[in-house]
């Protein structure tokens, strides 16, 4: 690979000291003169009708200014619901924490004393909690049609993929390995809560939302509010974080903006941290089975997965688990099957389907690898997907090189025990390691760029930075097809008003596509200079591009990744903590070595939490969620982080600004089955369900 | 939250006074890193606020005629630096060290850890269960797992303090002051089991303030330490923890406090592991018998039935760790 002048250098963050000193404002951070402070009322029950609601005293309080109920306000949430039509307030609520009122007041605590004057009648629903229990004969009807929810194609029948034929693959097995694993409903707990503020003026509606796509935040809110597009605009300048709960536009935009109109004052939404983890989304749980074929020589012949996913109230999210294609199998059959229950919705989390089934097929793979006494990693080696879905050859693929140099870099042969749980104890080692892979499909941005008579670039680009650092990205991007330093170049971002469409920071899209426009946008700007020469004095050269390529035929273009850890487990106690993590990553060209090497090991990290700690758990009786917010949800904190070494498998990609693919999400994907593996390597027994909490593993060694 | 006053009182006399004349509708704040959170969710609503950080002089470690005498006030994060507690009484050094994180340490009391509400999440969420004026616990059926194993019934809480184990390890005593005067009560009769009364978890009256801690002067020998086992390496309450202080004789241990925190809605004193202990070498033999007969008459619920193998292996471990 061409080494680069701007590209592929590390580079700190643009607005790196903003951020660090405070001068960044936040959307929290905002205190417009007049403004108005909204609480929202929250169904108590898991599943409920309400019969009466009276916000009479509520509205006499004084202080209180607007007051919105499923009685006065029936706007949809488009984006809360993929299937069904979820209003702001629903009506019956079906999940503890579905909004019921919201309040403006001059005060957040006086729009918290209103919220405890609403008064509600409920007519008490039976409620659901769990995911087998939901498709029971007889079992209370969440939605319209039933708990099992629609497929892809809106079909009541359960989301699959075929090829060959699995019945054939297993009879040609010599051994057949059959297994179940159980994964947990999580939140994405990042730090910024959901926040907007909504201010109005005539027909204009301005949002200050803390969201990781403004373009599509502000086609989502013209849509909902049935108002032209033209007389939105949304700001986010800086905001704390996602991962992937602040996609399209929040409940919160609409319902301050309809309390803002009604008031007649600007209006700030703030959730508390609870309702961050009750009410947002969080990762949907999985109930997973697997039938495996296998060759006495390791090779593989048929995969069979049927799975159910945890959707919570509503559909928001695809509720796909996706593991399997990381093997190369002639006989495949996977079957998965979105269910709702009276709990917190479950919609994108990083990576969303990816982790908890990598977590699945990884372990049962560890598994049948023991069992025929090869090395796992050999296992992977023989194994591993050569062309996706065995037919289609992928752009570039640097999975080998991950599992080689990523195990060179971790000292495999050295950490990895041939005899899983041996060792003297109390406190025993064990090695493990997973691989996964992540869509990094091309697809429509846009960006414009001008050059001014003062020799000035400046990149206009409608990222907001979910902590990608995607402001740097593209000004790097920029920079290198420029060929001049990045200084020279200014990034504008955050702003509709002054920002092309961008793709939004979800999907792990916006280095790949948006960073193609940028390149786009640049090179239309230097044909300009070299027809009309450089601007002078007030004059400005502008181009602007939107690249909409039609997708990629005959090739798949995807990102690889394999992670190594290694824990101690103390035995007798079960604690368990992960002492070494690598993280080797083919994501093509890496732009800005600093930022994504952050990227890595925040996702690993994170993956840890999954693995041993985080879970949303909900009292069965009575449908009440019992450890929400960062102290319950047990969310790793400095003194549980390992070192995470990165390891970069820079394939030559023909493809993306350089050749760069997707990042973001593949950095969370085989974490998870990395730590679950190295506890089976360490104590010699398996847990089967995420998270691999002390309990589980005490139990197993019971 | 809702909005209250707030007092600061020049002496504890004025504070109990204040407490007194409010009833219910007064809380005492120490560092507030609790009391607050209570007050911002609605778990406690109260009118006043009575914060007794205003009163000077609480806050010190000082020698007393052979006592050592600890005001409340003391902040966890002094209280754990203090040399003269990390000398004669590190298990109590210890375990201040290991509540919560540096914030909360820096911000919380001694007093105030000591007599923190439990951190069952039916409580914190509001069931109307015993902790919260109710007449049911709600663990017995329903999620468990961090729930008593010892002393639970009707309630079934485990007491959240780190520092309680170690007092009464060290067999302190606790010096009350209330509006009509004072007394002072070992740390092992300052807890009260759910038997007694299931709303409360120490002998506190309403308008009482837990005013100074006294340990008695260091024996020869002596030695102490804290485990705690938690789910993450901070910012946890203990799942299991163990107070042990050792009076070693050469390799010999002459006496022996051994107490759990985490597993019963009090301070759980071992005296049979204590006995057990008394005179003898602390061999990997010896440890684990202590181990074994830690878990005795435990009584585990549906799901936390683990902490009995890791209460074994925690006072085994500890107990080498210390004497071994």
């Amino acid at each position: 690979m061409t080494p680069l002048k701007t590209v592929g250098h590390a580079t700190h963050r643009i607005d790196a000291l903003q951020r660090v000193t405070g001068a960044a404002k936040y959307t929290s951070d905002l205190h417009l003169p007049g403004m108005l402070y909204a609480r929202v009322l929250r169904s108590p029950h898991p599943h409920a009708r309400i019969r009466k609601i009276d916000v009479s005293k509520a509205m006499a309080l004084p202080g209180v200014k607007a007051i919105l109920t499923h009685e006065n306000c029936d706007t949809a949430w488009s984006s809360g619901d993929q299937l069904n039509q979820r209003k702001l307030f629903n009506n019956p609520v079906r999940f503890a924490g579905d909004p019921v009122a919201a309040i403006a007041a001059i005060d957040r605590h006086v729009a918290e004393d209103a919220t405890h004057l609403i008064e509600v009648d409920y007519e008490i629903l039976p409620f659901l909690t769990d995911l087998e229990d939901a498709l029971k004969p007889g079992a209370v009807a969440i939605h319209e049609g039933g708990n099992l929810s629609l497929n892809n194609q809106r079909q009541p029948v359960p989301q699959t993929y075929k090829r060959g034929n699995v019945a054939d693959g297993l009879k040609a097995a010599d051994r057949v390995f059959e297994d179940n694993f159980t994964s947990a409903h999580h939140n994405n707990a990042q730090l910024e809560m959901r926040v907007s503020v909504a201010e109005w003026s005539g027909d204009k509606l301005t949002v200050h939302a803390a969201t990781q796509g403004i373009a599509n935040c502000r086609t989502d809110i013209a849509k909902d509010l049935k108002i032209s597009a033209d007389n939105v605009r949304v700001i986010s300048e800086y905001m704390g974080g996602g991962f992937g709960n602040k996609n399209q536009c929040q409940d919160s935009d609409l319902m301050a903006a309809l309390l803002a109109k009604q008031a007649g004052a600007p209006v700030k939404l703030e959730f508390t941290r609870k309702e961050d983890f009750v009410a947002v989304h969080g990762r949907w749980s999985s109930r997973q089975s697997y039938k495996v074929g296998v060759k006495n020589d390791g090779t593989l012949t048929a995969i069979q997965f049927t799975a159910l996913s945890g959707a919570g109230a509503y559909r928001k999210g695809s509720c796909d688990l996706s593991g399997t294609e990381i093997y190369q199998v002639p006989h495949l059959e996977t079957s998965v099957s979105p269910v709702y229950t009276n709990t917190a919705v479950a919609a994108n989390y990083r990576a969303p389907a990816y982790p908890q089934a990598v977590f699945g097929i990884e372990s049962l793979m560890d598994d049948v690898a023991y069992a025929l006494k090869m090395d796992p990693m050999e296992f992977r080696l023989k194994n591993m997907t050569r062309k996706f879905r065995d037919q289609t050859p992928y752009t570039s693929i640097g999975l080998e090189d991950c599992i080689r140099k990523g195990a060179e870099k971790f000292g495999w042969k050295q950490r990895w025990k041939p005899v899983a749980g041996s060792g003297e104890g109390p406190v025993k080692r064990g090695a493990g390691m997973a691989m996964g892979m992540f869509g990094s499909g091309l697809g429509r941005s846009s960006a414009v760029v001008r050059l001014d008579g003062q020799g000035q670039y400046h990149l206009h680009v409608g990222v907001t930075d979910v902590g990608t650092a995607a402001k740097t990205t593209m000004g790097l991007i920029a920079a290198e097809e420029l060929g001049v330093p990045l200084e020279k170049v200014t990034v504008v971002w955050g702003d509709t008003d002054t920002c092309p469409y961008s793709v939004g920071e979800s999907g792990s899209r916006t280095t790949v596509q948006t960073g193609m426009a940028v390149i786009e946008a640049v090179r239309d700007l230097k044909k300009q200079i070299a027809e009309k020469g450089a601007p002078k004095g007030n004059d400005v050269l502008t181009a602007m591009a939107t690249t909409n390529p039609p997708p990629l035929q005959g090739v798949s273009r995807n990102s690889f990744a394999a992670h190594f850890a290694e824990v101690e487990v103390n035995v007798e106690t079960g604690h368990a903590i992960v002492t070494r993590f690598v993280s080797a990553h083919d994501s093509g060209r890496v732009v800005n070595p600093l930022t994504a090497q952050s990227q890595v090991q925040g996702g690993a990290i994170q993956g840890i939490g999954m693995a041993l700690h985080e879970e949303l758990l909900y009292d069965k009786r009575s449908g009440q969620p019992l450890n929400a917010g960062y102290y319950g949800a047990r969310i790793m904190t400095h003194l549980d982080a390992p070192l995470v070494d990165v390891v970069w498998v820079e394939t030559d990609e023909p493809y993306g600004p350089f050749g760069a693919k997707t990042l973001g999400e593949p950095t969370i994907i085989p974490t998870v089955a990395a730590v679950a593996n190295a506890i089976h390597n360490a104590i010699g027994r398996r847990v089967k369900s995420l998270p691999i909490t002390r309990d589980k593993i005490l139990g197993v060694l019971a | 939250m809702r909005s209250f006053a707030n007092v600061n009182p020049k002496d504890l006399k004025e504070a109990t006074s204040v407490l007194r004349q409010k009833g219910q509708a007064a809380t005492i704040v120490g560092g507030g890193s609790d009391a607050l959170g209570m007050v911002k969710e609605r778990l406690i609503s109260p009118d006043v606020l009575v914060s007794l950080k205003s009163i000077r002089g609480l806050d010190k470690v000082t020698e007393k005629g052979g006592e050592v005498v600890i005001g409340g006030l003391i902040t966890l994060d002094a209280l754990s630096r203090d040399p003269l507690i990390r000398k004669n009484y590190n298990v109590l050094a210890e375990a201040a060290g290991k509540v919560g994180t540096p914030q909360i340490r820096n911000a919380g009391t001694l007093a105030g850890n000591v007599c923190q509400r439990p951190w069952c999440w039916y409580y914190r969420n509001g069931f109307p269960c015993f902790k919260n004026g109710g007449n049911t616990c709600f663990s017995i059926t329903g999620e468990n797992e961090f729930h008593a194993i010892f002393g639970g019934g009707p309630s079934f809480i485990v007491h959240p303090s780190d520092t309680a184990p170690a007092l009464v390890a060290l067999d302190a005593k606790v010096r009350i002051v209330g509006p009509s005067g004072e007394r002072t009560i070992t740390a092992a009769d300052f807890f009260k089991l759910p038997a007694d009364n299931p709303a409360r978890e120490n002998v506190l009256a309403n308008d009482e303030v837990l005013a100074e801690i006294h340990l008695p002067a260091a024996k020869s020998g002596a030695r102490g330490t804290y485990h705690k086992e938690m789910d993450r390496e901070a910012w946890t309450h203990a799942v299991v923890s163990v107070a042990v202080v050792m009076e070693m004789d050469g390799q010999v241990c002459r006496a022996a406090r051994v107490v759990l925190g985490g597993v019963a809605p009090i301070p759980w004193r071992l005296p049979k592991v204590e006995a057990m202990l008394a005179g003898k070498r602390i061999t990997p033999e010896l440890a684990a018998q202590a181990g074994a007969a830690a878990v005795e008459g435990a009584r585990p619920l549906a799901k936390n039935q683990y902490k009995v193998p890791l209460t074994q292996a925690v006072v085994k471990q500890t107990l080498m760790a210390l004497g071994g």
